[in-house]
């Protein structure tokens, strides 16, 4: 049986990476190991590719021995066959891993190094990297720190002399006087990744515990109890006061990008990653970040959402390791980081970074508030994270909340019988 | 045909017949042994489950039902209007006039596109704020019939399998076509004595004689309905709320999003013996339409 599993894999993988291509020609290196050859870099990030181009040959001038060979996938394709790609070592001597599921299945194939104790680490913010730790052990690193919640335009909330609410009254007030001058409040991606990074912002003081996910995979929470409940009436009171976008579950995020780039809406439900987005389009807009607060506000006990991602790592099954650990060096030098965050937009979880943009300078101020990693990321069963997220559809869609939640909850136990 | 005689015939069969094996028997053997695993699909090693994969789907899986069931529905809406635009279109373009040959080719067309581009062109056209579809209704005083065409949960596999109907009928028409042109025309003249009429007509003659060319239409419809993984992944991921769920979309994603090969193994399993079902179903029940040969 062993035997056909090996047989399968090994075409399987052969098959997908003949597939997908690539810009070099694979690893041609004669010597393996002590920091030299062709390293294969694997990622998903195919609008960091003019960075990373730059990057690498800065790398490769500084490392004449070692040449990287950058393979970028689409992000769903790469969720989907990265586990795969890894897997004889000869692919991802360098590759990147989301937190949550894709994490956790690759940690279970054993194919992270560890990498407790390297020198770099030090150069990051050590509470940020703690989402690549499993068991204690660094398997990873987080390059980019992200903010999960709403982008708002600033410009439009000075001029109507709007600031952001403190809790769920003051959020309704503000979508209100929003919809009263004429504008969406709320630009909601719904057919995309809408439901999955508003829910977050939406429950993180719901339920604040950070381990309620865990729980409810091991049983001891349901999405029938009062916070989920809570959270998807909450979603449904958007809904029927019109503070959502027309036919929000038929928008997409390029759509919703375009809505706040337009000045139609006020906020977008997604996350500061669209924000180079969203100024592309519209140079002159000013934004910034906000949270709904769904509780009252001495209650609340989280401002927003972090996510540490884009998490760099060596494959455990490379023959390359030293050469691989190198390039990850390289990246997490504070100079290359302040190049990458730069260029893409992003802030980093390299510590002393200078950001060069206003958003990225205005945004900085996040990284020292409380806010709570991303809470979907914690839900490390694919099918269960899928039954919440269609919770919000069916909310939204005009089912009622309590059925919702019953309708997930059952996906949920059936997951763990 | 004698083997003993000719085993160098049968050669030329070996290269096809290796290449089949390969990837098609190989793999399906594969996919029946993997059902009673659980494995990840990672992992080199895995447990032998015997039949719990089926009885878990068959009993525990809410989804695979609702999958099912879309695709069930998406199977008939596709079905019946593939198979009478196809006709419809087919009988109009039957002769081989200039006009007639370039309207097939027109509207054979969208067959050749790839499913991807086909799904960029339709989710821009049922955009809710600045697609075509609502854009026209408005113009011309239809705003009332303006929907989320892709977001209601009601309409959206409905909305799909529109768009998989516009991409293969087409193809279907052809098929159709070439049907149409071998019925021989002194069966009509013969009609034509007995005083039949267009409706006699088409329902004496013109069915039972392309009652093959339909079987074929048919199952390929029903088959490629049931495998419409591409677009719907393309156009809705299935969702909103698994509204646009199929079977191929969730065997996907119990494969590649959950790493439960063994068990995406066994959904496969069912899938296959479900398209075989209906197909053999299909088969027997247009044969009965069949004029004797």
């Amino acid at each position: 049986m062993k035997k056909w599993v090996c047989i399968s894999t090994m075409a399987l993988g052969t098959m997908l990476a003949g597939c997908v291509g690539g810009s070099g020609g694979g690893n041609e290196s004669e010597e393996g190991g002590g920091g030299e050859g062709t390293i294969s870099f694997i990622h998903w990030r195919g609008e960091d590719k003019a960075v990373f181009d730059e990057l690498i040959a800065k790398f490769e001038e500084e490392n004449p021995n070692i040449q990287v060979d950058m393979t970028i996938y689409p992000s769903e394709q790469y969720q989907s066959t990265a586990q795969t790609l890894l897997r004889d070592g000869s692919t991802g001597d360098v590759f990147t891993s989301f937190p949550g599921s894709q994490m956790e299945i690759i940690n279970q194939a054993g194919l992270f190094e560890d990498l407790s104790g390297e020198e770099f680490l030090e150069n990051y913010n050590d509470e940020l990297i703690t989402a690549g730790q499993i068991d204690d052990k660094q398997m990873a690193v987080p390059l980019q720190l992200v903010f999960n919640q709403p982008v708002y335009n600033a410009g439009l909330f000075e001029e109507l002399g709007l600031e952001p609410a403190d809790d769920w009254e003051g959020f309704l007030a503000l979508c209100q006087e929003l919809k009263d001058a004429g504008y969406t409040p709320i630009a909601f991606p719904g057919s995309d990744i809408g439901p999955g990074q508003f829910m977050n912002s939406m429950m993180m003081n719901n339920a604040p515990e950070e381990d309620i996910f865990e729980r409810l995979m091991a049983g001891e929470a349901k999405l029938t109890d009062e916070w989920w409940v809570q959270t998807l009436s909450q979603f449904q009171e958007l809904e029927e006061r019109g503070f959502l976008n027309a036919d929000s579950l038929g928008t997409n995020h390029t759509s919703a990008i375009a809505q706040l780039a337009n000045e139609e809406a006020a906020m977008l439900a997604s996350g500061s990653y669209a924000m180079a987005g969203v100024k592309e389009i519209n140079p002159d807009i000013e934004l910034g970040l906000l949270a709904p607060i769904t509780t009252e506000a001495a209650e609340a006990e989280w401002e927003g959402i972090n996510t540490t991602t884009f998490m760099l790592a060596v494959n455990a099954n490379s023959e390359k390791k030293e050469a691989a650990k190198t390039f990850v060096e390289f990246l997490s030098d504070v100079d290359n980081a302040s190049t990458y965050a730069n260029e893409t937009g992003q802030h980093v979880t390299v510590e002393d970074v200078e950001y060069e943009s206003e958003e990225l300078k205005s945004t900085s101020e996040w990284m020292d508030r409380n806010t709570r990693f991303q809470p979907r990321f914690l839900i490390t069963n694919a099918d269960i994270e899928r039954a919440v997220i269609a919770s919000i559809q069916s909310v939204v869609g005009g089912e009622t909340p309590e059925a919702a939640a019953e309708e997930a909850q059952q996906i949920v136990d059936e997951n763990l019988d | 045909m004698n083997f003993r005689k000719n085993k160098s015939l049968f050669l030329f069969l070996l290269p096809g017949l290796i290449l089949y094996s390969i990837f098609f028997i190989v793999p399906t053997i594969n996919a029946v042994i993997y059902s009673f695993t659980d494995w990840d699909g990672l992992s080199p090693d895995f447990n032998v489950v015997g039949f719990d994969n089926y009885i878990n789907i068959v009993t525990n899986d809410s989804i695979f039902l609702k999958a099912f069931v879309n695709n069930i529905k998406f199977m008939l809406f596709v079905l019946i209007f593939q198979t009478v635009f196809s006709l419809i279109f087919a009988m109009f373009l039957i002769k081989n006039t200039k006009t007639n040959i370039f309207l097939r080719a027109l509207y054979f067309f969208p067959t050749i596109l790839s499913s991807v581009s086909v799904a960029f062109i339709w989710t821009f056209i049922y955009d809710p704020s600045i697609g075509v579809l609502n854009t026209v209704l408005d113009s011309i005083n239809l705003g009332f019939l303006k929907q989320s065409w892709l977001g209601n949960q009601d309409l959206a596999i409905f909305s799909v399998a529109v768009t998989q109907v516009w991409f293969h009928t087409g193809q279907m028409l052809i098929i159709f076509v070439a049907g149409l042109q071998a019925i021989p025309k002194d069966l009509y003249e013969v009609a034509d004595m007995e005083g039949a009429r267009k409706w006699d007509r088409f329902r004496f003659v013109t069915w039972p004689m392309i009652a093959p060319s339909a079987t074929i239409v048919m199952a390929y419809t029903t088959i490629q309905s049931f495998k419409a993984f591409d677009l719907i992944f393309a156009m809705t991921r299935g969702g909103p709320n698994y509204s646009t769920e199929i079977l191929a979309t969730l065997i996907y994603s119990t494969a590649f999003r959950s790493f439960e090969f063994g068990y995406a193994s066994a959904q496969s399993v069912i899938f296959m013996i479900v398209i075989a079902l209906i197909t053999v179903a299909q088969f027997r029940l247009l044969r009965a339409s069949r004029v004797q040969e």
